[in-house]
């Protein structure tokens, strides 16, 4: 387990203040934020070698605030990887252990074995991310930080060393806490998320909550919401007995319906864009409560999928939808389409 | 004037100003080793007392240089990676021996390690008598010398990431040992172009030496007690020698700045 409280500390201009966040023992933590949040701060107050000014650093349930990073039985892995140069591969790998079959299996299953008899020097990035890896892993620690560990891998490389890294982590029981700015990344691996701004929380729980239910514009923005919206919120019915209340969101010429904990005032309605179902025609009799005539202003391939920006009376409305599926309905500029979105999907922050 | 005949005034200007303060710089030294350099090389084989001379200082400011690396290394790191309390007045104060007059120095050394002083009156009842030993002489040259080592030793340090030494701590190591086994190798070419400035300064220490302990002579005080006794012409083979002398590890130290990027951050 993973525990700060009111952790505050300083890294020279920058600070963190009062961070409070628990990951269970043996789960994937994702550390998500801007550049500049204070993402690496936190890992290394919590590897501990950056010194803690406020607050204390728990880590199996024992305060270890004050202990040294030596004695914390953790790894800690870097964008950069930090290889000692003047060492060999070999030595990089075993430096911190000596049980060599063990750090030969880390290095087998990663990939890195066959990297051992190069010199750090000629290493690409990716492979010393890998090495890296393997070294952090070989003192077989029980909690690891990764710092954006797979950002210089290529795509193939990067899918292995993930799910190598899952299926040790959840082998070993580790507890892995792993800053990334990859959102499909979070999703893929993360069972808790953790939202980092300005040196604050601003958001945590799982992934699906942050990306579905963000607490602020700003956050639904950085985590890369298609559709953010400022307006007006009206209550337009109570509900007595499951708490939902059914309200009206209205901007312009867009007027939608949400469900949920609201009350009538000036706020923000997020909608992801592959919640939203684009048709040539209106539907029959459905379920869905937001029904919205367009005009198609924009269609993007963005590999397998296709970004289609939807004029409404002005504002622009994004799906995401499958690439197959605009071309079969024939979606190009100046095509009149209906889009409908679910209540439940609309969220308003 | 259009602005490529002002540009070429501009360079013009910059090269002779260049040239100038080069000529200034080698011109003294350079006559000095072409009158006294291949007679100060001859004479190394028939004069005793140049040659004595020329081992006890080679002798003491390797000595100098050696205690100073092993007291000033963890000092130095200890600075560059902000552990020291008060490391701004410690720098401050490190910088202090480079700002005074040599002789000033000397002074004080006598003031401090002097007979009439407790440290030196201890030692010379104990049979260590500083002054006028060759301790005095290489506790002057330390003392002159050393900041320069720290100062260099912290520069090479700080450009070593201390993330580096984070990995390591992780890895186990304690905070000393993380500093052994990282961060002296990856700084081992900074700390030997250090140690070479220092010994280089040490060698060629006049001002602190001549209060403290003028014989047995070291090569600068040699010359200057020849210059003194027979003229210029005995003193130009003692100086030109003391030159060759300060020469080789200064070609050292090139010769290390050419094969390795000596100055660039360890990222």
């Amino acid at each position: 387990m993973i525990e700060t409280r009111a952790l505050g500390c300083r890294a020279g201009t920058f600070a963190l203040h009062d961070v409070s966040v628990t990951l269970p023992g043996g789960a994937w933590g994702i550390v998500l934020g801007p550049a500049g949040a204070g993402k690496t701060t936190l890992l290394e107050t919590i590897a501990g070698v950056r010194r803690v000014q406020s607050g204390s650093v728990l880590l199996r349930g024992d305060d270890v605030t004050h202990v040294a990073p030596e004695h914390r039985s953790l790894g800690i892995v870097y964008q950069q990887g930090y290889l000692f140069p003047h060492l060999s591969v070999d030595e990089n790998i075993r430096y911190g252990t000596r049980d060599v079959a063990w750090a030969d299996t880390m290095a087998d299953r990663l990939g890195a074995s066959a990297l051992r008899d190069r010199a750090v020097q000629t290493l690409s990035g990716g492979e010393r991310q890998v090495v890296a890896l393997a070294r952090a892993l070989a003192p077989r620690p029980d909690i690891l930080l990764l710092d954006e560990p797979f950002a210089a891998l290529d795509p193939r490389r990067r899918t292995h060393v993930r799910r190598v890294l899952r299926a040790l982590q959840r082998e070993l029981g580790m507890t892995v806490l792993h800053v990334t700015h990859d959102f499909a990344e979070a999703g893929t691996l993360g069972d808790y998320a953790i939202l980092l701004e300005g040196g604050r929380v601003i958001q945590s729980g799982p992934p699906a909550e942050l990306f579905r239910r963000p607490a602020t514009a700003a956050v639904a923005e950085f985590l890369g919401a298609e559709n953010v919206f400022a307006g007006q919120a009206h209550v337009v019915s109570r509900a007595e007995q499951d708490g939902l209340d059914t309200v009206r969101f209205s901007v312009g010429a867009l007027s939608l319906i949400a469900v949920g904990e609201y009350t009538s005032r000036a706020s923000h309605a997020v909608i992801r864009g592959e919640d939203i179902v684009l048709a040539r025609t209106r539907p029959g009799p459905s379920s869905a409560r937001n029904v919205i005539d367009g005009t198609v202003v924009e269609v993007a391939m963005e590999g397998s999928l296709a970004r289609v920006t939807v004029d409404v009376g002005g504002l622009p409305l994004v799906a995401m939808l499958t690439s197959g599926s605009a071309a079969e309905l024939g979606l190009r500029e100046g095509v009149a389409v209906v889009a409908t979105v679910k209540a439940p999907a609309v969220h308003l922050c | 004037m259009n602005h490529r005949t002002s540009h070429r005034i501009a360079t013009s200007g910059v090269a002779l100003g260049s040239l100038m303060l080069l000529a200034l710089l080698v011109l003294p030294v350079g006559m000095l080793v072409m009158r006294g350099g291949v007679d100060g090389v001859r004479q190394l084989g028939s004069d005793p007392e140049l040659r004595a001379s020329l081992a006890l200082t080679a002798f003491t400011a390797t000595a100098a240089t050696m205690i100073t690396v092993l007291l000033g290394t963890p000092l130095a790191w200890l600075l560059a990676r902000g552990r020291m309390p008060a490391g701004t007045l410690v720098s401050a104060l490190l910088d202090l021996p480079l700002l005074i007059p040599h002789p000033v120095a000397g002074i004080a050394l006598l003031l401090a390690f002097g007979r009439a002083s407790p440290i030196g009156g201890t030692l010379e009842r104990a049979g260590l008598a500083l002054v006028g030993s060759p301790f005095a002489i290489g506790l002057a040259m330390l003392f002159v010398a050393a900041p320069l080592y720290v100062s260099a030793a912290r520069e090479a340090i700080a450009r070593v990431d201390h993330r580096y030494e984070s990995v390591a701590r992780t890895l186990g190591d304690s905070p000393w040992r993380a500093a052994w086994r990282v961060t002296r190798p990856l700084s081992s070419r900074g700390l030997l172009a250090a140690g070479v400035v220092m010994w280089a300064r040490a060698v060629s220490e006049f001002g602190a030496i001549v209060i403290l302990t003028y014989n047995p002579k070291v090569v600068s005080i040699l010359s200057y007690d020849r210059f003194n006794a027979y003229g210029l012409d005995a003193a130009l083979p003692v100086a030109a020698v003391l030159v060759l002398l300060a020469l080789v590890p200064l070609l050292v130290l090139r010769s290390l700045r050419a094969h390795a990027a000596l100055g660039e951050p360890v990222r």
